[in-house]
Formats: C-alpha cells, structure tokens, sequence
C-alpha cells in the first residue's frame, strides 16, 4: 500500500518537475512570425454556359414547312466540345394527300403539334475570327453537333437522331449570333408502314453566354 | 450603314466599367505571358505581359482567361500561363487546366448517353455526385422508345468504381426508380401504368481529354408490375461525359 501511495506520488512528482523544465527550456529563441496568409481562391466569372432562344423553319416530311420557335442550353466543356439541349415547337399543316383529295383529314388537330427535344454534343470543328472592318475582329466558331432526343408528333413520342452544322459569331463576351442547320431523323410509322424521315430545321437565335 | 453600326458594335464591346479592385490581381513571375486576341489555341499573340507586370483577371472562358495589364491592354492567356503568376503574397494562383489528376478527383459529373433498351431506342441524361473516391451518387432518367410503348424512367443509383486511378474505371452500380409506361397510339388504347424499377449493372469509364469521358453501362432492371410476371430490361448504353 505504501509504495503504491509512493509510487503515485513520485511519478506526480516526476511529471510535475519534468513539465516546469520543459516549459523553461522552451523559451523562444527565435519568434515564429509566420503570418497567416490568405490563400488566393480561384474566384473569377466563369462564362462557360450559353442560353439562347432561336426561330427558324422545319421542314417537315410529309407535311410542310412551317416556323419553328425554341430555346437552348449549353455548357462549354473545353474550347472545343460542348453539351447543348434544345426544346422547341412547330405545327405540321396538311399533308399533300390530305390537300388534294378534299377528304377528312388523317390526324386530329393535337397531333399536328410538332414538339421536341434533344441533347447533343458540339465540336467546334473551324474556329475563327471575322474580320468587320480595320479595327473591329468578332471570334466565331464553326461547329458539328449529333445526339439524340425525342419528336413528339402525330400522337406519338419517336427517338430521333439529330445531327447538323452550325455557326456561332461572339459580338461581344457575353452575346452571340447563331445559325444553325440540323436533321432530325427517325423511324416513323404514322402511315401504317415503317419509315425514315428526314426534317430539316433552319434557325438562327440570339444567346447569352454567363 | 456603317456609321450606324459602329456605335453599336462599340457599344457591345464595351464592357461595363469596374474596379479594378474588384477583381483578382496576379504578377508575372515567369519570363512573360502571351495575350490572345480570343479565347481558343489558334488565335494570335498580339502582346506578352512582362516579367513584373501586374494583370487583373477579368474573367474565364473554358480554359482562358481574360487579362487586362495596367497599360489597359486586354486579351485572353491560357489558365495553365495565370497558374505560373503569383498573388501578393508569393503563391502561385490556383489555376489548372483540367488533366487527368483532375479525373481521379472529380467531384461532379454529368452526361448523355444512347443505347438499346430491350430492343426499343433509348436515351439518357445523368449526374452524379462523388461524395467519396469510389462511391458516387446519381439520378437518371432515360426515355425509350419502342414499336409498342414509349417509357419514362428517373432512378436514383448508387456507383461504386473499384480502382479510382485507373484511366479506364470499372464500376458497379445499384439503384432503383420508378417507371411510366404509355403504349403507343396505334394500338388498342390502354392506359398509361407507373412501376417501380430496381436494376443492378456494371460499366466502364474512360477517360477522354481535359474535362471529357466516355461511359459505356450494362444494366439488368426489374420492372415490378401489377401482373403476375415481373418485366425484365437489359440496358446497353454508350455515352460521353463531362466531369468537374
């Protein structure tokens, strides 16, 4: 019990006298005037996303050729690859059968709604700069798209493959003019058989690059 | 015509006036730095910023970066060319183009891919989120698109990459949603029918180039419907990703 009593009471000891040294032999030889520093955050206005609205005319197959109204979206991965998804609508008109044969028509109204989506990649195959006059110089971009998407039309959702060539003119850092020409291709069976169909879309839009 | 014009086009170009201590302020260390007339590899040098020069960061596009130096001057550097220059305290800024060091560390990424979906067209856009190096979160949602129905498909799956550093990932991934189901005009009309999904799968994800991926993904789901068989979809789908 005793050197139990002794034993705690010297390591106390012990620990105690050891603590004082140390604290003594810690006298600052030289002082650590390390400021703090403030690191730097990689904050800056990133413009790597586009957003835009375009109007053109499809080329419906089939039917006709009618304007179509839409809006896009687009993230610029890399200065030369982008992802874009477009929304946008039309109305198919009569088809030539419907016109000439002076019968009912095949669809109702609805069905004639021409809707749809896609989300596609870009390849800014020829970038560039125009050239206005002595001192003016726009950047602009000729770019490849392809992807897939949905066509909602004739009462039916049907996949489409969409491909198109199109090209970009910065007017400034945050506005650009584009026209684009895009092929919306799918399978459709509406007429009792299969078939491919072709439409071709023309637009030009305004965006705005944040 | 052109008179008309140019106050236009001058008025676009200029940009709104800011302080110039509203941005951040980096000094050339290295020998100099070339300023582009755009943001892209192609266009031309038309200046260099010496060694010494303080330049202000205006503003990044992709991997550029718009500088103006205190003469005024404005043009576009590489971000790699700003992650040599130096704040007011000596370091480096941190400023990198995406690499493939970048791709080990991802902490985001989002994608489309295409593919076939039980012998039906299908498509799909995803993102997910690593809240570990192997174990990722995300949601889809594919759209398919077959002779007899179309279908309609979010899930929430869980993703697991066994070997984070490697260029070409394996993954495993689990996960469960729910499904609508319309068939299509030209059949008899039946109604549209919403089931639950559950799907197990595998893929691979290869890395591309700077922030660039292509995932390739099998899928096995399970579609809980009312009757009394279970549906059973095998999913192959082919897509290209961007990280972040």
């Amino acid at each position: 019990m005793a050197t139990w009593h002794q034993r705690v009471l010297l390591a106390a000891a012990l620990a105690g006298s050891s603590l004082a040294s140390f604290a003594e032999d810690t006298d600052p030889v030289i002082l650590p005037e390390v400021e703090r520093r403030d690191i730097t955050p990689a904050a800056i206005d990133s413009e790597d996303f586009e957003v835009g609205a375009f109007a053109g005319i499809l080329s419906i197959e089939d039917f006709s050729s009618e304007w179509v109204y839409g809006v896009r979206g687009a993230w610029h991965v890399t200065e030369d690859f982008f992802f874009e998804a477009s929304y946008a609508t039309s109305e198919g008109d009569l088809t030539s059968y419907e016109k000439l044969s002076g019968g009912a028509p095949l669809f109702d109204d609805a069905d004639r709604d021409y809707t749809y989506y896609n989300l596609v990649v870009g390849w800014n195959i020829m970038p560039g700069e125009i050239f206005l006059w002595d001192d003016v110089a726009l950047k602009s971009d000729l770019y490849l798209i392809g992807g897939a998407g949905s066509t909602d039309f004739l009462g039916d959702n049907w996949f489409t493959a969409t491909v198109g060539i199109g090209y970009r003119v910065l007017l400034n850092d945050s506005f650009a003019w584009r026209l684009d020409v895009r092929d919306h291709i799918y399978d459709r069976d509406a007429f009792g058989t299969d078939e491919t169909v072709n439409n071709i879309e023309w637009s030009t839009g305004l965006t705005f690059f944040f | 015509m052109r008179s008309l014009l140019t106050p236009l086009i001058a008025l676009l170009l200029t940009s709104p006036a800011l302080a110039e201590q509203d941005f951040l302020q980096s000094t050339v260390v290295e020998a100099f730095v070339e300023m582009r007339t755009a943001p892209g590899r192609g266009y031309p040098v038309f200046y260099v910023a010496e060694r010494g020069e303080l330049i202000t960061l205006l503003k990044r596009k992709t991997d550029w970066i718009k500088l103006r130096n205190y003469r005024g001057v404005e043009g576009w550097a590489h971000v790699d060319d700003i992650g040599r220059t130096v704040d007011a305290a000596g370091d480096p800024l941190a400023f990198k183009a995406a690499d493939l060091d970048s791709f080990y560390n991802r902490r985001w990424e989002v994608g489309l891919m295409a593919g076939d979906f039980e012998d039906t067209d299908a498509v799909t856009v995803y993102g997910g989120w690593h809240f570990t190096r192997n174990l990722s979160i995300e949601a889809h949602y594919t759209e398919n698109f077959g002779d007899f129905s179309d279908g309609r498909q979010g899930t929430v799956n869980l993703v697991h990459q066994m070997f984070p550093q490697w260029r070409y990932s394996p993954f495993i991934t689990i996960g469960g949603g729910v499904r609508e189901t319309s068939p299509r005009s030209t059949l008899v009309q039946t109604s549209d029918r919403t089931d639950n999904v559950a799907s197990v799968g595998a893929g691979l994800r290869v890395y591309l180039t700077r922030r660039m991926m292509l995932r390739f993904q099998y899928k096995n789901t399970v579609v809980m419907t009312d009757r009394d068989d279970d549906e059973e979809i095998n999913e192959w789908q082919l897509g290209i990703s961007a990280f972040y």
